[in-house]
């Protein structure tokens, strides 16, 4: 995993994307093979490698009999006295620090989940673990959310998103790793994974679409053309061809009426990757 | 006040927030926080020696030729029954809410990711436990001294090394209780199994254990054997007026110890194992 980078973690239900963050933090046993984390190999040297390490798995737990305040001073209990200082600057960074002495119980989801950020900055971490952290919040939640994980990678930090919400992934993460049966199946920069490396647009004509292909396939820089659905599908070396395609087709009397870039989803990506390894 | 000394009024609260301490601190906190805890063992300590001894004071002003003082060496007997039955019942639920409460709020996970070694997170609650129990069974029996020390009228009083004694054979009950049902709830990870199971064994299994004559010797492995013969001398007739618990098997006070030794290490060690295996 890249440092410094918003990471997503993508993959099907039962795909082993909680299993393996559970293993790495020590959550639950793994039988064979070696991990690492920061460098540094887990088991053996946990303790070590998690020293700078924030995590969530799930929603984050807190003893809803104590304060926001308390909760992190039990946390930093467990961490060491250099977290104690880190309370304060952590309840502000998340925006709590106007409600941190009232009890968690009487905290919102969204609340709790910027307490659960404001856990995982007392260990001043180097890499952030996130699984499903977006669950449960409201769209204005979402949004505050990312901006937050954007602001922990603009610092330097390592994020790591573990989500099914394919979008948000796609909104906040930099570098996305889609996982299969415990294996991960392709990775890349996130522009990459998309296929925004092939550059494709749509151009709907009012008829002879025929003769506008055979026209379109003549311009040097395009890669492919088919028929779809009533429209031109076309594949570029470069989207500044655009205009020139337009120039074409107006020229040679075709009445255009679309013309539209492709942007090509994550989703659409995410999908093709797992139906065929589902029909494999 | 001036608008110039808010600001520092506020820092020196954060501050006070986040002044560092320990793990077993934080487990003392957690068990300190909860009020209805609190207030229950209150009751079951504190509450029942004021109580009881405020009925035989009561007694005595209203036919002292009926009802003699509230003091004395019987009396001291009387309160250490009460801190046996009730605060030994006090300890399980403080050993039980000790040993389970980061489980069942789902926060044991969350102290796991900080890398901290497991053993320490249960070690922890030997001491956090015992300084949020000690202190209520401690106050209980100072109650249960001081008036048996200075309302005896005509009875005689206890002196200062049977209220020691008799002291030290309360704390060390309580603190034996509560170790067992913190083992025992880390195993289980359940407040309300251990409170039962343990309320089970003390109440019923262990009585009947121990009226089974043709068990013999094999009797001694019953904790209250070893407690019934552990009493201070002064108090142990009237300590004996409750449930029939034999008070010579034939064991030496040396072997009656080790077996405690053995109850709490077979406990301590079954609790750790468990905190170190489970899946948090």
């Amino acid at each position: 995993m890249p440092r410094g980078v918003a990471f997503g973690y993508l993959g099907p239900n039962g795909a082993g994307k909680t299993t393996l963050i559970r293993m790495l933090l020590g959550l639950t046993a793994a039988y064979g093979g070696t991990m690492t984390i920061r460098g540094l190999p887990v088991p053996k040297r946990r303790s070590e490698a998690l020293s700078r390490v924030g995590a969530i798995v799930d929603e984050p737990r807190f003893h809803g009999h104590l304060t926001g305040r308390e909760n992190l001073g039990v946390v930093a209990a467990a961490r060491g006295r250099e977290s104690f200082g880190r309370i304060q600057p952590s309840l502000e960074r998340v925006g709590l620090a106007q409600r941190a002495d009232e009890r968690v119980r009487a905290y919102s989801m969204g609340m709790r989940q910027r307490l659960g950020i404001a856990r995982c900055l007392l260990s001043d971490p180097e890499l952030l673990i996130l699984d499903e952290p977006m669950n449960g919040l409201d769209p204005a939640g979402i949004l505050e959310f990312r901006h937050l994980i954007r602001s922990l990678v603009a610092e330097g930090r390592t994020v790591m998103l573990s989500s099914h919400l394919l979008d948000e992934v796609e909104k906040t993460c930099d570098y996305v790793a889609i996982v299969d049966r415990g294996e991960i199946v392709t990775q890349g920069p996130i522009d990459e994974m998309r296929g925004v490396d092939q550059p494709r647009v749509l151009i709907g004509v009012v008829d002879q679409l025929e003769t506008a292909k055979e026209l379109l396939e003549a311009v040097t820089g395009v890669v492919d053309v088919r028929i779809e659905e009533g429209l031109l599908q076309l594949a570029l070396a470069d989207f500044d061809l655009i205009p020139e395609l337009n120039e074409r087709l107006v020229g040679a009397g075709f009445a255009v009426r679309r013309l539209e870039p492709v942007q090509a989803s994550l989703e659409q990506r995410f999908l093709a990757i797992t139906s065929r390894l589902e029909d494999a | 006040m001036s608008t110039a000394s808010v600001p520092a009024i506020e820092s020196a609260v954060v501050a006070r927030h986040t002044r560092s301490y320990g793990l077993a601190h934080a487990d003392w906190l957690k068990l300190w926080k909860r009020r209805g805890l609190f207030w229950t063992i209150f009751a079951m300590t504190v509450g029942a020696e004021i109580v009881a001894y405020g009925v035989l004071a009561i007694l005595h002003a209203a036919n002292p030729a009926h009802h003699g003082p509230a003091g004395g060496i019987s009396n001291l007997g009387h309160g250490m029954f009460i801190l046996n039955l009730l605060g030994a019942v006090a300890a399980t639920v403080v050993g039980a809410s000790a040993g389970s409460g980061d489980l069942s709020a789902g926060v044991f996970r969350e102290l796991v990711v900080t890398g901290r070694s497991r053993l320490a997170l249960f070690a922890a609650r030997v001491p956090g436990g015992l300084a949020f129990l000690l202190p209520f069974t401690a106050v209980a029996f100072a109650i249960a001294a001081v008036v048996s020390a200075t309302a005896n009228g005509f009875l005689p009083a206890p002196s200062v090394t049977l209220m020691v004694e008799s002291g030290l054979w309360v704390l060390a009950e309580a603190a034996f209780y509560f170790i067992v049902s913190l083992g025992l709830a880390s195993l289980t990870g359940s407040r309300a199994y251990t409170i039962g199971i343990l309320l089970a064994w003390r109440l019923i299994l262990s009585r009947i254990l121990m009226s089974i004559s043709f068990l013999g010797v094999f009797r001694e492995v019953v904790p209250d054997v070893h407690f019934t013969r552990l009493v201070p001398a002064g108090v142990a007739e009237t300590l004996r007026e409750g449930p029939h618990v034999p008070t010579s098997l034939g064991a030496s006070i040396a072997v009656l110890l080790i077996w405690l030794a053995v109850w709490l290490a077979v406990w301590l060690a079954i609790g750790a194992w468990r905190t170190a295996t489970r899946d948090a």
